[in-house]
């Protein structure tokens, strides 16, 4: 499957010949599962099992709960109860569902921001990167219904403050939230939708994930180095890589056992730490909470929505030259997903000729000082909307921008990055020293 | 090789660590701590009976100090004080309770640390602009004074008892203990303009501490003791016979208003709950009247049944209420402290039922009443218990705080009945999933063997 050059399925016995005349299923199977992966890869490239790992996780509690659920206003809080209270196993059931949609978004951030450091998006992998993006946005668009569905305080005020955003946009906005939400308020109807979709889009998502696998099995995976595979000869490319089973495969379920291990202490100990305690109110359309505050893995966007309020000389502007029509509501929407858009189009923006983080020394810091940005980002999203948040907010919004927008083409053209090793194996031989005749070679490790 | 072997252990068990590190600081700082806290502004007032013009309405200038008056009760740094209130007499004319507040000492090791001012207030008939007060010092509480009488305890360490206790007892109106500045308890008298019976007392504890947490008690900044209940922590259980009382304090105060509507009755009889006999959850459940639909009436309830809802449109349910509401936020709204705090529900309903102060406001018809740890302030329930509102059968203490600990314990309970179940369960992955990765970690190890440590072939 990839272009890396390696052994091919042989079906062996009748029934396998019989088989893979017919279907080569045998054949997929096995070029998945020993594709040559670089051997040099770290610990940062455990997260897609991760990920894996939480999609079904997600999908096999989320599949059992809705057997006891009701999606209905009056009973759809009590039902949860009911699940939590009645249903066997049903506490730890729910836990692990709420908990694990926070594990698969601290996943997720993981496998992005490695992505983004070690130049994972670059040619050719742009199409692996996009698919990620979508499915990113999928998996932001089901955690946001999913939230609605215990039918609790910030559930329904959530749900009131993000459908809000789309009635923000000029002339169709309004007829679209009527749309989305099934009538002109969050109501029955639209807890009846979300329950649908959030029930459909994670096999959408898996889907999408089936791609984006494909799509990264076809360009080879990318490596802490940068540096491609060499693809010469099969010999060559052994020499850079190992399969994927068994080699991989062990050490990315050892990876997910310790994550898996962390999450259990969460699951087990303090399931309620992530949530919020207003969502164990029941919803009252007519008690807005002091503070509508979404998850936390939404909250660095949730700042950034926020941070362009009216007297923003930039919203002022957008709002003059478009005659009214960008108010600043609209504004702080395409901001916030602008925000996600930059991210995605980061493979034509990065000009660099290094992929790498590693060998680009000024990359690296401001790099450093993006993820510092989004944490301090998703702590302003759980702020109150007032000075000195909503100003640190600003600035760290324009942070995200400008290191996508200018940062990032700029440093292309402006930085002198070191050379990086001319072959996977060189990096891996660097690491771990090959014996010579017996006398072990004294070998610096690059990092 | 070896370095990057013994990294890799070390990553492992800091990644082992981590997991179990919430877990075991939270048991360290919970049974560490005693409550840390002093009240904020425990205030008292007696509402006399045709107080027109009421101190809440009037601001803090016309609340007129008489340090001739003053009667103060100093304690050092007392860790373990908490404010609690007990009415302590009827004000003349109305029916009324005059709440007193109370700063008790809560760990097992001060009891003696307690010391006692009991005030009197002269008749406020001569009382225009200033009222006398003959702060008495006794040990125990002499209270049922015709005029509103409040007893001021203050917690505090042995040792600050030592000193500073035997001067704060002495104290007789004018005479101050020398050690007042750290913190004092101030009895001060308060006159507002009103008719003949007019009066109110103000009783006031500062603290440093208190000061820079909530310059006032009712500006946003609420205040939440952290109580060390039983079963916080990874290892943290339910006490069976805590929760027996919990449910004992609900069904005969909190019932009368509030709700459990998501709290089947037979849940009381479960292990890892109260664990009531089963006789004895039947007869429970008899004491209330649900409405049947097949019946098209009503009956009594039974095991299967849920229990009541709020009897007050007003009177929010408790089903939930333990987990509905965070104790804790800090620092600067990360919650971090959650970590080690836990999140801090019953602490908050312990704080609420500790935390008022005593004065009341009317706002359109409705009587509030301050509490310290309610946001905004002022809530508009009546001070709940007071102590000594039930009698246990097992003879257990039921003063106000241990009353409020108790009831907070059931009402976490009753939102998180399967928290023993679930911990057992949290338990039990940590272990299988830390022999698995161990496993893992040598399979990997051995795997990769060959490939870290070959000779060069060319």
């Amino acid at each position: 499957m990839s272009g890396i050059p390696h052994d091919h399925y042989e079906p062996k016995t009748g029934g396998e010949k019989w088989l893979h005349a017919r279907l080569p299923v045998l054949g997929l199977l096995y070029d998945t599962l020993f594709i040559p992966t670089p051997k040099n890869l770290n610990w940062m490239w455990i997260w897609g099992i991760v990920l894996a790992f939480c999609l079904v996780l997600q999908i096999a509690t989320g599949i059992v709960l809705v057997m006891h659920y009701t999606p209905h206003v009056d009973y759809a809080f009590a039902s949860v109860e009911h699940i939590v209270r009645d249903v066997n196993g049903g506490h730890m059931l729910r836990y692990l569902h709420a908990n694990g949609a926070s594990l698969f978004f601290f996943a997720v951030y993981i496998h992005i921001f490695r992505g983004l450091y070690y130049g994972s998006y670059k040619a050719p992998r742009e199409v692996t990167w996009i698919v990620g993006m979508l499915i990113y946005l999928l998996m932001m668009a089901t955690g946001f219904m999913g939230y609605v569905l215990p039918w609790g305080q910030m559930s329904f005020w959530g749900a009131t403050v993000i459908t809000g955003l789309f009635g923000a946009i000029p002339l169709i906005g309004e007829p679209i939230q009527t749309w989305l939400l099934g009538g002109p308020a969050v109501d029955n109807a639209t807890l009846n939708r979300f329950f649908s979709l959030h029930y459909l889009l994670p096999f959408v998502i898996a889907g999408l994930v089936i791609v984006h696998i494909w799509a990264f099995h076809s360009t080879g995976n990318n490596n802490p180095t940068g540096v491609e595979v060499r693809r010469g000869s099969k010999a060559e490319a052994e020499k850079d890589t190992l399969p994927f089973w068994p080699y991989f495969v062990i050490k990315d379920l050892f990876g997910l056992a310790v994550v898996l291990l962390i999450f259990f202490a969460v699951v087990g100990f303090m399931p309620n730490y992530l949530g919020h305690p207003d969502n164990y109110i029941e919803a009252n359309p007519l008690a807005t909470p002091a503070h509508i505050v979404p998850e936390w893995y939404f909250l660095p966007f949730y700042a950034i929505l926020r941070a362009f309020t009216a007297d923003v000389w930039v919203v002022m502007f957008a709002s003059w030259i478009t005659g009214g029509i960008i108010t600043a509501k609209f504004f702080g929407v395409l901001a916030m997903f602008g925000a996600i858009a930059v991210m995605a189009l980061v493979p034509w923006l990065d000009t660099s000729s290094v992929r790498s983080g590693r060998y680009r020394p000024m990359f690296k810091w401001w790099f450093a000082l993006l993820v510092v940005d989004f944490i301090v980002l998703m702590w302003c999203g759980a702020m109150p909307a007032e000075p000195p948040y909503s100003t640190i907010s600003l600035i760290g919004a324009t942070y995200w921008f400008a290191y996508f927008l200018v940062i990032l083409p700029l440093l292309g053209v402006i930085e002198k990055p070191k050379a990086p090793p001319a072959t996977i194996e060189e990096d891996f031989d660097a690491h771990y020293a090959p014996h010579t005749g017996g006398t072990e070679t004294i070998v610096k490790p690059a990092e | 090789m070896i370095r990057k072997t013994t990294l890799s252990v070390s990553a492992l068990a800091l990644l082992i660590g981590l997991g179990g590190l919430p877990a075991v600081a939270q048991q360290a700082t919970t049974t560490d701590e005693p409550r840390t806290e002093i009240p904020p502004a425990a205030a008292t007032e007696a509402p006399a009976a045709e107080a027109e013009t009421t101190t809440e309405d009037a601001p803090a200038a016309t609340i007129e100090e008489a340090p001739a008056a003053e009667a103060e009760a100093t304690t050092e740094d007392a860790p373990a004080a908490t404010t609690e209130e007990a009415p302590a007499a009827e004000a003349e004319a109305t029916t009324e309770e005059a709440p007193a507040a109370e700063a008790e000492a809560t760990t097992e090791e001060a009891p003696a640390a307690e010391a006692e001012a009991t005030t009197e207030e002269a008749p406020a008939a001569e009382a225009e602009a200033t009222t006398e007060e003959e702060p008495a010092a006794d040990a125990e509480a002499t209270t049922g004074q015709e005029t509103g009488d409040s007893v001021v305890t203050a917690g505090e360490e042995p040792s600050a008892e030592a000193e500073d206790g035997p001067d704060a007892i002495d104290a007789a109106g004018e005479e101050v203990g020398p050690a007042a500045e750290e913190n004092t308890v101030e009895t001060e008298a308060v006159a507002p303009e009103a008719g003949e019976a007019a009066e109110a007392e103000h009783t006031e504890i500062e603290g440093d501490t208190a000061e820079e947490e909530h310059a006032a008690g009712g500006h946003g900044e609420t205040h939440t003791t952290d109580v060390d209940f039983s079963f916080e922590g990874p290892f943290g259980a339910y006490d069976q016979f805590q929760l027996q009382r919990g449910l004992q304090i609900y069904t005969e105060v909190c019932s009368a208003c509030h709700g459990l509507r998501y709290v089947p009755i037979r849940t009381i009889g479960d292990e890892g709950g109260p664990g009531m006999p089963e006789d004895q959850v039947r007869a429970y459940a008899a004491n209330f009247e649900v409405y049947d639909d097949e019946l098209e009436d009503f009956r009594p309830a039974t095991p299967g049944d849920h229990f009541p809802g709020s009897a007050l449109e007003n009177a929010p349910d408790l089903s939930l209420m333990a987990k509905a509401r965070a104790g804790f936020h800090g620092p600067y709204g990360l919650g971090i402290n959650q970590f080690v705090n836990g999140i801090g529900g019953p602490e908050h309903i312990y704080s609420i039922l500790t935390g008022y102060t005593g004065r009341t406001r009317e706002q359109a018809g409705t009587t509030f009443y301050e509490n310290t740890a309610f946001d905004g302030g002022w809530i508009a329930m009546a001070p709940p218990l007071a102590g000594e509102d039930v009698e246990f059968a097992d003879g257990h203490a039921n003063d106000l705080s241990h009353e409020a600990e108790d009831v907070a314990a059931f009402l976490m309970w009753a939102a998180e009945p399967k928290m023993m179940a679930r911990k057992q369960a949290g338990f039990t992955g940590v272990i299988f999933l830390g022999i698995l990765a161990v496993l893992l970690y040598l399979t990997n190890k051995r795997i990769w063997y060959p490939h870290k440590h070959r000779t060069k072939r060319d």
